[in-house]
Order: structure tokens, then sequence, then C-alpha cells
């Protein structure tokens, strides 16, 4: 048995015999499933259980364990009346999980769960609103709720869309099977009729969902759930950045990036949409320079500032 | 672990928990009777037990043994420090933190043993949510500044090459990444600071305890034109286009002054003109800064340069 399964044990007896203490011959079965143990784990933890006590270890001063058919108390274990505070880490993943489901608006904003994480934000001390918070980015919630009624029920919906990459906005007819939240962002992969295959949309760019009455066939499988994948296609463009643009190597799948000498980074990158390059060089300005970059997208940032700076004129 | 192990460590947890006054490492000897009597090794048994129960989390507080002189270290587990207090959690609030923590995990910590400590794992978890959430990712000062933000204990760590003494007040997981908002000594103002740039571990100080703020911080759901020490200014911008939706969405209708079917325009605070600038361009022609002036005169001076 390694280190770690040993002191998940003892960590479940901490936690197991002051259930079992304050019930009244709960059944086997019962403790097994709340603990996620087999009857035969639960028989040898009782075995020692019945070994531990207070000095002077006679029988008077040990717990007590009374098991009569299917049913088990346990007695005298008034020292282990309580179980463990939790650490910060488990804290952390309980209430970060709780936050993120009451944010995708996985449950009542009154429900069990939202009681359930107030309950335990105030043992921990903590008031849950303010010490800890979960964004998947600000999409619409009409919107969210037609996507998650058309995957359960297998409805094709009708989408208006930011079409960001190539900054457009298109109407088009998509099958979803699957919202899922990545990088604090929400997604919906579906099989698009406009495009004729899979795609994936971002929630939040979606301006209208509009349920429609034609029912689809989900998938077996569906494509990775990932959010970038360049094409083999795509054309490559290298820049060379200025280390206050550095930022770009975290924020964007960069394929290949080489440190000069000189502080600045060459990054290579695959583009999959003319507006998007166009978007990164007007936001980055004399922080990135062209290295290489196919004939039509040379001047994608020049063109780009043209065309805005034409707004204010 | 073996049987014998295992209650050696259970008996010495409830000797601990169960003494008021600490006991030293003799008198843990006596009592227990389980150790050897040889003095090296005992004690080199006595120091490992120990620090397997610390990493269990189990309080263990050193004091020196009342009536000793010289003093002697002595043990014993705080119970208030050990015990969890009953959260008074029904039955459904269990099984929806059960459900919860099965649908959206942190990468690396297990949500388990926390939920066993609070009644045990309670319902169905394959029932789901309907969303598939990608594991947060984990930071190694998450915890610890959990721990801190809850305790209310300044905390102290490198950033950017500077050392920041900050009342840590929230966490927050936006745009895919964990911050922290609070209170930074030395800047006298609120600041946020992501926490996969805080160089190397949290400190917890030992600084008096601070007072929570009296209003919601905002932190992060401010934009990121906001973040920043500039003086500031009231920035009017006219988007159009198809992403004048998304922009109503993100920045809520407090920032909105005028809508249409085709256009928005919005107001914004501006403490930081370079992440208002990167916010403006990305809807490229489809945005044009209003007023101030010298705002807009800064957008174009940009632009001629690149044009």
């Amino acid at each position: 048995m390694s280190a770690e399964t040993s002191a998940a044990r003892m960590q479940r007896l901490l936690a197991m015999v002051p259930w079992i203490a304050a019930q009244d011959g709960p059944t086997v079965e019962e403790v097994c499933q709340r603990f996620g143990i087999t009857r035969e784990q639960l028989a040898s933890d009782l075995e020692v259980v019945w070994l531990v006590g207070l000095p002077p270890y006679t029988p008077d001063a040990l717990i007590d364990v009374v098991q009569e058919g299917e049913r088990v108390w346990i007695h005298y274990a008034d020292v282990f009346a309580r179980p463990q505070r939790l650490t910060p880490d488990q804290a952390v993943a309980l209430l970060s999980a709780g936050a993120s489901v009451l944010a995708l608006g996985g449950a009542e904003p009154d429900g069990a769960l939202a009681r359930g994480v107030r309950k335990l934000a105030e043992v921990l001390g903590v008031n849950a609103d303010q010490v800890l918070d979960v964004d998947f980015g600000g999409s619409d919630p009409q919107v969210l709720d037609v996507l998650r009624q058309a995957v359960r029920e297998h409805r094709r919906v009708h989408l208006d869309y930011w079409s960001y990459g190539r900054d457009t906005r298109t109407e088009r007819d998509v099958d979803p099977y699957l919202i899922h939240a990545e990088g604090g962002a929400l997604y919906l992969l579906a099989h698009c009729h406009r495009a004729g295959g899979e795609r994936r949309f971002r929630v939040d760019r979606i301006n209208r969902a509009e349920l429609l009455a034609n029912t689809f066939d989900p998938p077996a499988e569906h494509g990775p759930t990932v959010v970038f994948q360049a094409d083999d296609d795509d054309p490559r463009v290298t820049l060379r950045l200025a280390p206050e643009a550095r930022w770009v190597l975290e924020a964007y799948p960069v394929e290949d990036h080489r440190d000069l000498p000189d502080g600045r980074v060459e990054v290579t990158l695959a583009i999959g949409e003319e507006q998007w390059l166009a978007r990164l060089l007007v936001n980055l300005g004399p922080a990135a320079e062209i290295v290489d970059a196919p004939d039509a997208l040379v001047s994608a940032g020049r063109r780009a500032a043209q065309r805005v700076l034409a707004r204010y004129r | 672990m073996s049987v014998a192990k295992l209650e050696r460590l259970l008996n010495l947890t409830a000797l601990l928990l169960d003494t008021p006054r600490p006991l030293s490492a003799e008198q843990i000897r006596e009592q227990l009777a389980v150790y050897a009597d040889d003095k090296a090794a005992f004690r080199r048994a006595f120091e490992r037990d120990k620090d397997e129960l610390r990493q269990m989390g189990i309080p263990i507080v050193v004091e020196p043994v009342p009536g000793t002189d010289p003093p002697v270290d002595g043990y014993r587990i705080p119970r208030e420090e050990y015990a969890l207090r009953d959260p008074g959690l029904e039955t459904d609030e269990l099984a929806a933190l059960h459900l919860a923590a099965s649908a959206v995990r942190v990468e690396g910590v297990s949500a388990t043993a926390g939920l066993l400590k609070l009644g045990g794992l309670v319902g169905a978890p394959a029932s789901g949510l309907d969303v598939h959430v990608a594991p947060l990712p984990a930071d190694a000062n998450l915890p610890r500044l959990f721990a801190a933000v809850s305790a209310r204990r300044p905390v102290r760590f490198r950033y950017r090459d500077a050392e920041r003494t900050v009342d840590p007040y929230r966490l927050e997981f936006q745009r895919g990444r964990w911050y922290l908002s609070g209170y930074d000594h030395g800047r006298d103002d609120e600041r946020s600071f992501r926490l996969d740039r805080i160089q190397g571990d949290v400190e917890v100080t030992d600084l008096p305890r601070f007072d929570p703020p009296s209003t919601a911080v905002p932190g992060q759901a401010r934009g990121a034109w906001e973040l920043g020490a500039e003086p500031p200014v009231r920035a009017r911008v006219h988007i159009d286009g198809p992403g004048a939706r998304w922009a109503v969405q993100h920045l809520g209708p407090d920032a909105v002054v005028a809508e249409d079917d085709e256009a928005v325009v919005v107001e914004l605070p501006v403490t930081n003109r370079s992440a208002f600038r990167s916010f403006v361009l990305s809807f490229l022609d489809h945005a044009q800064v209003l007023d101030p002036p010298e705002l807009r005169a800064e957008i174009v001076e940009w632009l001629e340069a690149l044009a």
C-alpha cells in the first residue's frame, strides 16, 4: 500500500467514525456507499477501530463497535466526536466547484447547492460570494438556456453569431450536442448546416439563439474539445516581438519560438483568418514586426490600420 | 500502512486530542506503550508519526509542559483547531456539493476527502452537469492564499521582481486564470495579481489580521482598462457591426448610454490607456472613440504609425 493511500485510509476513518457514532445504527450498505468502500474494507476498518481508545486501553476505555446483522453502531468514541476540519485545498476544491456550477446556471440560485455552499463558507469563516469567484466569460443567460434545452432535447437551433476570426455576423442552423467550458470561456460543439461539418462556437459571441422544431440524432463520437486546432493548410506567419509583447506566447498557441540576443522573441503562428492577424498586429503596434508571411498577409496590419483610421477622418 | 501503525497513529491522535495539558514525548511513550524502549529509536519513530499526522492536516501544537524548568516540549491537539464545526448540511445540500465536485475539478486537488468529512458521498453524481467543464488549473499557492483569505492574514510574495505585502480579499478565476485581489500595503491601494506570475511561495505573515472590505471587491470583474493607476477619464465609444451585441453583454447595461439595433455607445472609466486602446482596437473598424479628444488623438497617432 502506498503512503498516500494509507494516509487516505486514516483520514477516512477519522471522518467515518464520527459519522457512524452520530447515527443510530446505519446499514453496512449505506456506510459503504457514503465512504466509497467495499464491505471487506469496512470490515477491516472496523477491526482497527476496536483497538483505538485512551489510556489505560482496557476494554472500557476503547471505542466499542457493535454489528448486528446489517446494522452497525459505534459507541464511546467521544474523542472523535467531530471530523477533521477541511484543509485549504479541500475547501478550495469544494467552493470552486460550487461557484462554477452556480455560475454556469447548473443549479437554482436559492437551491440546495447555493444553500450548501453558503453553509460550508460559514463554517470556513468566509462569505462565499465575496472571497471566491469563478467566471466563464459573460454568456447571455437566455442564450445559454436555449442551448442547454437544445442539447438535452436534440433540437436544432438557429444562431446569430459573431464570427470573430472573420469579423462578420452570420446566421446559421446548427445541431448542438455539447457545451463545454475551457480556459474561462464556454463553447458549443455542433454540426453546422452552413459549413456542412462540425464547428465550435464561443457561446458569448452568440447574439441570439432560437430553438427550432427539427430534431437530430447526436453523433456517437465528436471532435476533441480543444479550442483551437491549427490546420496544416493554414498559412504560417513569423513575427518578431518586443519584450512587452511576450504575452502572445502565453495567450495563443504559438507553434515555434526562439529568443533573440536583443531580448526580442521570434514566434511562428498558424493563421486561420486574416482579420485575426490584423487585430493582433493593430493591437501590438510597434512591438511586432513581420519577419515572414505569405504575400496576402504581409500587409494585413497596415490595411486594417488604414480602415480603422478612415473612421476618424 | 500496517494495522499496527494505523492503530498507533489513531491512538496517538486520540491521546493528544483528549489531553487538556501538553504531554512530553516521554509521557506519550509511557501512556501509549507501543513505542520502542530504545530512546533514539523511539525519538525517530515519534518524529515520523508527528510529521505524518501534520501532513494529514492534524494540528499538533508544541507548548512547554507546565511546571518544567528548563521547559520541556509538550504536544497536544487543540480540539477547536482540529474539529470541523457542524455546517448542518441537509442531505440534498450534501448531494448537490457532491454533484458539483464531480462536475468541476481543480487540477490535482481532490474534493473527495473533504466530502467525507462533511458526511460522505451522497447522491448519484453520474447524472452530472450538462456543461462539460475542463478541470480548473491548479496553482501551488491557491490553497495557501485561500487559507490567508479566510484567516484574514496579510501575505507576502514576489511579483514582477518586487516584494509585495497584501491583504488578500478575493480569489477569482477569470479568462482561464486565477487572480488575487487585495489591498497592496506598499502601493496603498487595491491591486490584482495573476497567481501564475507570483514568484515562488506565498508567505502567510503574522502581521495583525485585517478587516475584510465592507463592500464587495470588484477585482477582475472590472475591465482591463480600469486596472491601472493613470488619472481617470471617462471615455465614450461607438461600437457597431457584428460585435455590438457582445459588447453590451460583456460591459453590462450600466455602461450603455445609447443603443439601437445596429450600434451602441458605451461609456467606460479608463485608468489604463493601453488596455483601453487594445479593447477598442479589438473591434477593428467597428469601433470609434468619440471622446475625450486626447484619447481619440492617441488612437489616431497609434494607427498612423502603422498605416
